[in-house]
């Protein structure tokens, strides 16, 4: 109806945005270049670009990232398996599902990290802490969209699926795991998500090795421009997972 | 069946009482895994821990810490509400700012903030302003987002009614708008102060020279099990309470919302 | 009916979307009509006929292509609070607000002095007969019940004119008998002119003192038929022969309206409405 209306102010916010980064980039260079903003605070974003490329070239990153990386595959290995298997235990029954799920929504609520020194007591400051942390973080989001997912599938499916004669095999297959399947799918990029952020945390907080540690190693050593760039790919990093497993979980979804 | 054996089964059935049983479960798995099967340098018995609560208390510089933290949550999360309130408001309530800021809000959103808690120490120091700040920056993105949300959900039918009745802009806002955003707003600020909750906890558990921080790293190094949770049981037990309050809030003045 | 025209409609049109624009249409057709003070008139016809679109455009809340509506010898050119009241067919009610606190707030909005605010929603709840549920949320009352209250807050109004966008549109067949019988009653009592859009041939003739019947998109008024039956109209006259006559001739105007537009759009009549 307004539709080449609707187009000129697409246009025009997307142009708002771009400006918005571009000045703020170039405020950014001005800054740390003509208006004397001490470089301890912020570091010449040219320097920070070169500190990238050198930090890519020599491949310096591939130790930590491969320390972060295998922490959150194994921590995300350890919580999906458990959260799916446990969640789908709980979801069997209406009494055990009004049990245990606001036990794990009220554990939840609580900010996990707080128990990280606990971990590192008793793990080390290895991935082992990480890991045990990650998965246990993780786990909440998957089991409690596990238990809604396989809980809450509508009955009428159920009666229905069962008046033609479907065994027990046959429900889950073709029922309960279809109709689950997006709830579930939701709840791991959930865990991924979060167990991500919890593994970064925890190396910026109390580790030896990782991507993590390294930000914090460079922050101690006030090597700004370095540190910003590590800071950047991070962010890259993290972004592409996030879009992968949102696109798995997109595809995971389309095929039910 | 006998009036007491009925009375008996009807309490089982209840939910509630088996899930404090599974609780009370678990702290008799944690009591017999820390006296008989771990060693006591890294896990301590609930009973040890509960007796040793007034220890902690005592401990030198924990009240003070503990007094510090609850004041930085309070500060943060104060803070993320008007933020929040007011971008909120700004950006939903006017389309064009919508469209062009939302998506610089959702992506700063969406960044692993925790990359750079080590900038927020070099830029606010290790005081109480860098956990204050930190925590900000996590609390304020679900309050915006849930009260740009609740501006823009309301239904049409509502703001023509308004207008059909002679409303002027400034009471549409008043009656129609703001009401309907309410229960959004609540909802925002019970996921704001989960957010301030991590924020202010990370930074403290980051670096802190008299916060709880401080007592954390202190106790581990200590390997003080026994201390350490009662530490941070007590931290656990303060943001179920401060969940707890926002959760009810909303409940409270979520009353008519429906959906 | 006195006689004297209340709102006077003089050749709009109206298209929805540029020329140029793939989704233009042309809702509403050259239509003119005079509408006497204290009749109530009913519009019919088939979907997207632009029967809803001239009502917003009566009121205030579009203004039209091309022509002009005059309201009490004024020329309509946004809403007109003091003079027109609007119930709706969605609810429209603030679910915040008790209904109570819901007719109030529309006279906050006209202007309503605060002293004679209560009096004004007590009456008017009074006469939809929702006294007792001044203090429930429209979220506890029936569909029914909702509408009886939107219908009190635009009473409350007091205005000269009360359009009506199919208010009983979602509501059962025998809620809307009751409320269509109330609203008869109700009319009685007072002198306002009141526009009725419907899709219920019983309704309109139940109802109206004309029924402007609308031919199909784009429309325009293809024919008006009197129905010449005092106010309060007696639950019996749905039996009568005259109202058979009149349902009857409604009928054979608009069958072929509902077919032609069906047959454009591919759709049941009722699946599309005009904004």
């Amino acid at each position: 109806m307004r539709e080449s209306r609707e187009r000129n102010s697409r246009l025009a916010s997307r142009s708002v945005q771009a400006v918005f980064l571009i000045v703020l980039v170039v405020l950014w260079y001005l800054a740390t270049t003509r208006w004397g903003v001490s470089s301890i605070l912020l570091p010449n974003p040219v320097l920070v670009v070169q500190q990238l490329w050198d930090i890519l070239k020599s491949g310096e990153f591939l130790g930590d990232l491969r320390v972060t990386l295998t922490e959150l595959g194994i921590a995300f290995a350890i919580s999906a398996t458990t959260g799916v298997t446990i969640g789908y235990l709980i979801s069997r029954s209406h009494y055990r599902i009004r049990v245990f799920e606001p036990l794990f929504a009220g554990i939840y609520s609580v900010p996990i990290i707080l128990f990280l020194p606990l971990y590192v007591l008793f793990f080390g400051l290895g991935p082992a802490s990480k890991i045990a942390l990650g998965a246990t973080i993780s786990f909440f989001p998957i089991t409690l969209n596990t238990i809604a997912g396989f809980g809450y599938v509508d009955r009428i499916l159920v009666v229905a699926a069962r008046s033609m004669g479907a065994s027990d095999v046959q429900l889950f297959r073709y029922v309960l795991l279809p109709a689950a399947l997006p709830i579930i799918l939701t709840g791991m990029r959930m865990g991924f998500t979060v167990a991500l952020l919890s593994i970064i945390g925890s190396e910026t907080i109390a580790s030896l090795a990782g991507l993590g540690h390294r930000i914090v190693h460079l922050a101690e050593g006030m090597e700004m421009p370095r540190m910003f760039a590590y800071i950047a790919f991070v962010v890259v990093i993290a972004l592409i997972l996030n879009t992968i497993v949102s696109a798995l979980e997109a595809r995971g979804k389309r095929h039910v | 069946m006998t009036a007491a054996e009925i009375t008996l089964r009807s309490w089982v059935r209840r939910a509630w009482v088996a899930r404090i049983g599974v609780v009370i479960l678990l702290f008799i798995l944690w009591e017999v895994a820390a006296r008989w099967w771990v060693d006591p340098m890294f896990l301590s018995p609930p009973s040890r821990v509960l007796m040793s609560l007034q220890a902690v208390f005592d401990t030198r510089g924990v009240p003070a810490a503990l007094r510090i933290t609850f004041w930085e949550l309070g500060v943060a999360f104060a803070m993320s509400v008007v933020i929040g309130l007011v971008v909120g408001l700004a950006v939903g309530l006017q389309p064009f700012a919508q469209k062009s800021f939302m998506p610089i809000i959702l992506l700063l959103y969406g960044t692993p903030q925790v990359t750079i808690l080590p900038l927020f120490i070099l830029y606010f120091g290790i005081g109480p302003a860098s956990k204050i700040a930190f925590g900000v920056s996590h609390g304020i993105f679900p309050i915006i987002l849930t009260i740009v949300a609740g501006v823009q959900n309301i239904k049409p039918i509502l703001l023509t009614s308004a207008r059909s009745m002679g409303a002027s802009r400034w009471q549409v806002l008043r009656h129609v708008i703001f009401p309907h955003m309410i229960p959004s707003f609540f909802a925002g600020m019970r996921l704001g102060m989960t957010g301030v909750l991590l924020g202010v906890l990370l930074a403290e558990l980051y670096v802190s020279t008299a916060g709880i921080g401080y007592f954390t790293t202190l106790f581990t190094q200590n390997f003080d099990p026994t201390r350490l949770f009662g530490l941070i049981a007590v931290l656990a037990a303060m943001a179920i309470v401060l969940n707890e309050i926002v959760r009810r809030a909303e409940a409270h003045f979520s009353r008519w919302h429906t959906d | 009916m006195t006689g004297e025209t209340a709102i006077r409609i003089k050749n709009v049109s109206h298209h929805f979307g540029e020329e140029s624009d793939a989704r233009h249409v042309l809702a509403l057709r050259d239509t003119s009509l005079d509408i006497a003070r204290g009749e109530l008139l009913c519009l019919i016809g088939p979907s997207g006929c632009g029967k809803s679109t001239l009502l917003n455009v009566i009121g205030g809340l579009l203004a039209p292509t091309t022509g002009t509506v005059e309201v009490f010898g004024k020329k309509v050119a946004g809403p007109m609070p003091r003079d027109i009241a609007f119930v709706f067919q969605e609810n429209a009610l603030f679910p915040w607000n008790t209904v109570f606190e819901n007719v109030n707030l529309g006279m906050v909005f006209q202007g309503v002095p605060r002293a004679e605010r209560e009096a004004r929603a007590r009456r008017s709840l009074e006469a939809v007969g929702l006294k007792d549920f001044a203090q429930h949320y429209p979220g506890q009352l029936s569909g029914g019940m909702r509408q009886r209250a939107a219908l009190a807050r635009a009473l409350s109004l007091e205005t000269g004119i009360l359009l009506m966008d199919e208010p009983f549109g979602a509501l059962d067949e025998q809620t809307r008998m009751i409320l269509g019988e109330d609203l008869s009653v109700l009319l009685s009592r007072t002198d306002k002119t009141i526009v009725f859009v419907t899709h219920s041939l019983g309704e309109a003739t139940f109802l109206a003192d004309r029924v402007a019947v609308f031919s199909a998109r784009p429309g325009t008024i293809k024919q008006i038929i009197p129905v010449d039956e005092p106010h309060p109209r007696n639950p019996d006259f749905v039996t009568s022969e005259k109202f058979t006559a009149i349902r009857n001739q409604l009928y054979g105007l608009l069958h072929d309206e509902i077919r032609k537009t069906m047959a454009e759009t591919g759709v049941p009549a009722g699946a599309e409405h005009a904004p």
